[in-house]
């Protein structure tokens, strides 16, 4: 593949990143989040591929293939297994509406791929315009864990935010090394357990959700 | 030797947390517990030895340089006292039902884990594995401040788990931003590694190591509880066990501080000093404002001293934006001193709290009758984290001060200035309260000698340090500041 074709193959599935992450942000149910969140990592397994197969380096392939493994089929597995054991009925609970939430979205989009626009040479080490739409779901999902609730919506953001980084990081010059991926990884999948845990054990022992939890103050 | 230590040190608290899970007698497991952090302040003291005739040391991933060492010895010096403190703790906290017998073992092993982590952290000179070891904290500590199972314990467990997951999301980006910026320089796969992009930081793109320094301060910044990303800080650091509480204020916010040096010191080499500088100065300006009403009104006597912690970080990063030779230097001995004196003033509150079955400061009343020698360990505490000479904070707090006025930042050095004394004036009547008067409700059981002798160490350091700097540990910090000035 010559260099314009992989270009514009990662900006088409940036723009498609994006649009998942427009999904989230609507979201009114939680299992939608949750599949448009799984697509979104299908997506960024694509994009390794992508470029792995661009750059020749084996080490993307593994990255696309736990990416494949991890984040689009385990982590969302484990979300939906919650949303049933848990008999999820009540969905995001928004903090703000939905709709300001979602002009918010567009405005960091837009102040991303500003901000990076401002950058000079060193735009030649990430391929196309990974770094804005990086920039962009990073800080979309972390609105997202700030504008919800409830604690698997905040879960579903965390996913969408380190989906962003992911991306920047493999359209870097050759992507991160592998072990300190791997290791990313890793912490994702135990801090995920960890939250998981917890929200089962709020359940069990106050039988009360997360988004109840709000005494301590001041 | 010393680059075999490198690899043994983490695993020394990762095998003691093994070691855990063989027994469940609280006995052996406090047993255990002393001894493992005795052998990991011991090994660091040879490596320390080591480093100063030798110079720095890598392998492989992990690297110790002078700057790496200051946070070490604090480390591992504050785990040996939390675990003497928890000797005793361990036995009243079981006696009242806060803790269950039956599942001790696995408290012994995460909080070892929790330290094999914070020891990657120190000597991690791989950016990508000090944000590896960073989350590893968060994920360690997350279930350790949640450990009571209470409605209160779980609600910070959760609040502290996502705010810091949220922020060091940020610290990862940061760091991708710095790694391609040094792989555009270096050309090929580039290099994470610390001391790899120090060679080159002079011809890294500005522009792009500024976002990424952004994105790493308010990353780790939050991690290490500076405003206004500290949200999670009070509610973890009264809601965790005391130990617990001792270790995150203690030395985790201190370990996040150490990753904003490490980019620090690369921002300054790319985009010079002043950038990064400016920076720190806001966000230090910003914690010390914020921590002072909620120190005076507060009535719960842990989320005081998260409080007053959100105070002291704000107070290393205003030395580290003052910046210079004095500065780095004070900011670097408040670290220490900060973190000695913490978990201090957390011990001798834990044992009051214990006493009283409250953590109310209205329902600690006269302490000093009750439990004379923990009362004058608690007003010593009070006393130096109100930075009154001749303790430790004093020495250094003077210190960022010198480096402000010799610098010219007339406005920070004022606003700092009014804001200690107004904390000054709280804390004194808060500690003041809780030490005299006529104790009521006060359980009159002796002093139990295992805090006690925990929290007489740690008194010892703290009053040794606001004396004299001994000769060699003042090397240490001189050749850190010198890596951190250039």
């Amino acid at each position: 593949m010559s260099a314009e074709t992989v270009q514009t193959i990662i900006d088409d599935l940036g723009a498609l990143l994006l649009f998942t992450m427009i999904l989230i942000v609507a979201a009114s149910q939680i299992s939608r989040a949750i599949y448009a969140v799984a697509a979104q990592s299908f997506l960024i397994a694509i994009a390794g591929a992508v470029l792995a197969t661009a750059t020749g380096n084996a080490d993307l392939w593994v990255i696309a293939g736990v990416t494949l493994v991890v984040k689009a089929s385990l982590l969302p597995w484990i979300l939906h297994w919650v949303v049933r054991r848990m008999n999820v009925r009540r969905e995001v609970e928004p903090v703000i509406p939905i709709a300001a939430t979602l002009a918010l979205a567009v405005a960091v989009v837009v102040m991303s791929f500003h901000l990076s626009a401002s950058l000079g040479s060193v735009r030649q080490a990430i391929t196309g315009n990974a770094l804005p739409v990086g920039i962009a779901l990073t800080l979309t999902g972390v609105l997202v864990m700030a504008t919800r609730k409830t604690a698997l919506s905040q879960m579903v953001g965390l996913f969408a935010s380190e989906n962003g980084i992911f991306f920047t990081a493999m359209a870097v010059t050759q992507g991160m090394p592998l072990i300190i991926e791997i290791g990313v990884i890793l912490d994702v999948i135990l801090a995920a357990l960890v939250m998981t845990i917890m929200v089962l054990r709020v359940r069990s022992t106050v039988d009360a959700d997360i988004a109840d939890l709000d005494r301590l103050k001041g | 030797m010393a680059e075999t230590l490198l690899w043994v040190l983490p695993l020394v608290p990762s095998v003691t947390a093994l070691a855990m899970l063989t027994t469940r007698r609280r006995r052996i497991l406090s047993a255990i517990d002393v001894s493992g952090s005795a052998v990991l302040l011991a090994l660091t003291l040879v490596l320390a030895r080591e480093v100063a005739a030798g110079g720095p040391r890598s392998l492989g991933v992990f690297r110790v340089d002078d700057l790496g060492l200051v946070f070490l010895l604090l480390l591992v010096v504050l785990t040996l006292a939390v675990s003497i403190y928890t000797v005793g703790w361990l036995k009243q906290a079981v006696a009242v039902g806060n803790m269950k017998a039956e599942s001790l073992r696995s408290y012994f092993a995460l909080v070892h884990v929790f330290v094999a982590t914070m020891v990657v952290t120190v000597l991690a000179d791989n950016l990508g594995v000090l944000w590896i070891a960073m989350e590893g904290t968060t994920i360690t500590s997350a279930v350790l401040i949640g450990y009571h199972g209470h409605r209160h314990g779980l609600e910070a467990a959760w609040k502290y788990i996502i705010v810091t997951t949220i922020g060091i999301s940020f610290g990862l980006f940061g760091t991708v931003l710095v790694y391609a910026a040094a792989a555009d320089v270096m050309g090929g796969a580039g290099s994470m590694s610390w001391s790899a992009i120090m060679q080159v930081a002079p011809k890294l793109d500005p522009g792009i190591v500024r976002i990424g320094f952004i994105f790493v301060i308010v990353g780790y910044g939050t991690k290490a509880g500076l405003a206004p990303m500290h949200l999670w800080l009070p509610d973890a650091h009264s809601q965790a066990p005391t130990p617990v509480s001792a270790l995150l204020s203690g030395v985790l916010i201190k370990c996040a501080l150490l990753g904003i040096i490490r980019f620090q010191t690369i921002a300054a080499a790319a985009c010079g000093p002043d950038f990064a500088q400016n920076v720190l100065l806001v966000f230090g300006l910003i914690s010390v404002v914020v921590a002072t009403p909620f120190i005076l009104v507060q009535r719960d006597v842990k989320r005081l001293l998260g409080y007053h912690s959100v105070e002291h970080v704000g107070i290393v990063a205003l030395g580290l934006g003052f910046g210079g030779a004095i500065g780095t230097y004070g900011a670097l001995l408040h670290v220490v001193n900060h973190g000695i004196t913490k978990a201090l003033a957390f011990f001798a509150a834990g044992t009051a709290i214990a006493r009283y079955g409250s953590r109310d400061m209205r329902a600690i009343r006269g302490l000093l009758t009750v439990a004379p020698i923990g009362a004058t360990l608690l007003m010593l505490a009070a006393l130096s984290l109100a930075g009154v000479p001749p303790f430790s904070i004093f020495v250094s707090e003077l210190m960022v001060l010198r480096a402000g006025i010799g610098n010219g930042h007339w406005v920070a050095i004022a606003i700092f200035l009014v804001m200690v004394v107004v904390i000054f004036a709280g804390l004194l009547h808060h500690a003041g309260a809780m030490v005299f008067g006529e104790p009521r409700g006060a359980n009159r059981r002796a002093e139990a000698w295992s805090p006690l002798l925990a929290m007489m160490l740690l008194a010892a350091i703290m009053v040794l340090l606001g004396l004299t700097i001994p000769a060699s540990f003042d090397g240490v910090l001189r050749r850190a500041t010198e890596i951190v000035v250039g």
